[in-house]
């Protein structure tokens, strides 16, 4: 592997380590796509049905 | 377009282009023209991924793409922010550390010379041509307008990007991206607000939804699973995530944004805004084609909205016959829209399910009298496979919007193509020099010399993307064309990437094979079956590792045999 410069990793300025960030984004990632299924849902199957 | 029109546009152009230039002020050393001296905070960078995705495409094909098929593009997007959590995990730190200027330059750190050289060749290939679609996307806008022939608008395009890019190199690419999506924004709210008020005054925003709805025009979900179906759940979240990996993690483009920042934090708030960002903007954008399409619902559209085409296949005897029953089923459309949200007020379930029927069904046969009118415009001398979905949202543009509006939206097209193409050359020519002629033909010129290299290489790829432009109409919707050449490339590139990354005991001479068979394989997905572009990017990188584990597993034990037969 090659030697990499030591470059300091700054906490994120919020929630404190990088890992509850990550956490947090992906949380988001899955509200996000319910909502999107809900919102499809709503305005699109029903009427489609038989 | 009104003289107001014409202020607002060449205003707001010459605000962005001179407040870029003057923000890139001192970049006269290859560090600072190539990577703004590693000063760049994270909202600019933030800001200028996003407009560097977000080109004028965002605008013509994705309102279009909505009209056409509805919402369900959005779900492409779903992959972005799962890419974003792994690259910051992984792959910022590493690129920060390594002190490189281009990300194939680390693939040299890490394999060897040949390795770097072909992944930095690949990317040249994939993005050389995404730059050339992304300077096509104005010149139908102008051509539309004014009725300008393509090449022409690209060629006044492309020397405009060359300009500033050359001289204020990625810092002059960054701040006018921070300017272009502040008025990008501005455009999208005018836009629909606009659409919301030009709609009939019985039909509310609710019953607008509704009717989008109803035409099947918010499937912003779809849960089949099919290989061939560009746009479901599943393709989203997995083929997605590798295409935006790729794109985020192995694409010098995108790179070379986040490795301007100050520090590896300020680099991964840059990539997490746009995992927050990405998908409610683009959802947004997709509403706002479903909104034309409600609008279009009470007003009759052109049969075609690509009006040379149109006047090209008017005279024609069958014209007439079909523009006959366009005007038939769009009035049945319009009449059983209308009743349907007499229903729907009503609360009269029976007869809503009944006007539904009708509504879809003339939907169906405003449709086929659209598909026979492109096979029309095939039949006399036009493109095979052609469509008018990029003329869509334009056409409604210049044709409905407020006088001030109009240049408005338009200069927005015109600023997000300029900086989307503009750190795509920048890119472009980033590669060329760092990683081709730097280090294959001059290794110990001066910084000057260098620089100047650079702005070099930048003129040859403005160039390069103006002559490819000119095949830009031969390829359908201009955003999924621009993905799908992405993906022929990308699955290759990212494979490298992860062995780099997480195959410790992968060399140079297994990447470097795995990256050629990873390209054969997409090829062939590509030109012998109908698997759709989202996948490539799962199929190269997964052939990249397999046969570079492959190529690994024997030469070690060729050599193992070697050592034994030696006797050492």
């Amino acid at each position: 592997m090659p030697a990499l410069r030591e470059v300091p990793d700054e906490p994120p300025p919020f929630l404190g380590t990088w890992r509850r960030v990550y956490a947090g984004v992906l949380l988001y990632l899955a509200a996000i796509i319910a909502l999107c299924y809900l919102f499809s849902a709503l305005y699109t199957f029903p009427l489609a049905l038989p | 377009m009104s003289p107001l029109d014409w202020i607002v546009l060449f205003g707001t152009l010459v605000l962005i282009v001179a407040y870029g230039l003057y923000r890139s002020r001192g970049s006269d050393t290859v560090d600072r023209f190539l990577l703004a001296g590693k000063t760049m905070p994270w909202y600019a960078m933030a800001l200028s991924i996003m407009a560097t995705q977000a080109s004028a495409v965002t605008f013509i094909s994705t309102t279009g793409q909505s009209y056409i098929d509805g919402m369900r593009f959005v779900q492409f997007y779903f992959g972005l922010p799962i890419a974003m959590v792994i690259l910051c995990a992984t792959v910022v730190p590493v690129f920060h550390r390594a002190k490189v200027f281009t990300a194939y330059e680390y693939l040299e750190q890490r394999f060897d010379a040949k390795t770097r050289a072909l992944a930095s060749v690949l990317f040249l290939c994939s993005r050389g041509l995404a730059a050339g679609l992304t300077l096509y996307a104005p010149a139908i806008v102008l051509s539309a307008i004014l009725g300008w022939p393509d090449r022409v608008t690209i060629a006044l395009m492309g020397i405009t990007v060359v300009m500033y890019t050359s001289l204020g190199g990625v810092k002059a690419v960054t701040w006018s991206d921070v300017q272009q999506m502040i008025i990008i924004f501005l455009g999208l709210v005018a836009s629909l607000v606009t659409v919301f008020v030009l709609l009939p005054k019985s039909v509310s925003i609710p019953d607008a939804v509704y009717l989008a709805g109803a035409a099947g025009r918010l499937n912003a979900v779809t849960t089949n699973f099919d290989w061939n179906d560009r746009f479901t759940l599943w393709s989203g979240l997995i083929g997605g995530t590798f295409l935006f990996l790729s794109y985020f993690g192995c694409d010098q483009s995108q790179v070379q944004r986040y490795l301007t920042g100050s520090s590896i934090a300020q680099s991964r708030l840059s990539l997490l805004f746009n995992a927050i960002a990405k998908i409610p903007m683009q959802f947004f954008v997709l509403f706002i084609g479903a909104m034309v399409f409600v609008f279009y619902l009470f007003v009759q559209p052109p049969i075609l909205f690509e009006q040379p085409q149109l006047a090209h296949i008017e005279h024609t005897a069958a014209f007439s016959s079909l523009q006959s029953r366009y005007e038939k089923a769009f009035g049945r459309r319009k009449e059983a829209a209308t009743r349907l949200i007499a229903a729907r007020h009503a609360g009269d379930p029976v007869a809503e399910r009944r006007q539904f029927a009708d509504y879809r069904a003339a939907q169906r046969d405003l449709d086929a009298a659209r598909g026979e009118a492109s096979r029309l415009v095939e039949a006399n001398g036009g493109e095979r496979g052609f469509s008018d979905t990029n003329y869509i949202f334009l056409s409604f543009v210049t044709r409905y919007l407020p006088a001030g509006l109009v240049g408005l939206v338009i200069a927005v097209m015109f600023a997000a193509t300029m900086s989307a193409s503009a750190g795509e050359i920048n890119s472009l020519a980033t590669v060329s020099m760092v990683d081709l002629y730097r280090r294959h033909f001059r290794r110990n010129a001066s910084d000057h010399h260098y620089l100047m290299a650079s702005r070099w290489a930048t003129i040859f790829w403005g160039a390069y993307a103006v002559a490819s432009a000119g095949f830009g109409h031969r390829l359908g919707s201009l955003i999924v064309a621009v993905n799908m050449l992405g993906s022929l490339f990308y699955g290759s590139l990212l494979g490298v990437f992860v062995l780099a990354f997480f195959f410790r005991g992968v060399r140079g001479t297994g990447a470097f094979w795995g990256m050629l068979l990873g390209e054969a394989f997409v090829f062939g997905a590509f030109l012998f079956t109908g698997i759709s572009f989202l996948w490539y990017n799962v199929i190269g990188c997964v052939v990249v590792i397999l046969t570079a584990l492959a190529v690994t597993w024997f030469s070690s034990r060729t050599v193992a045999e070697n050592r034994l037969v030696s006797g050492r």
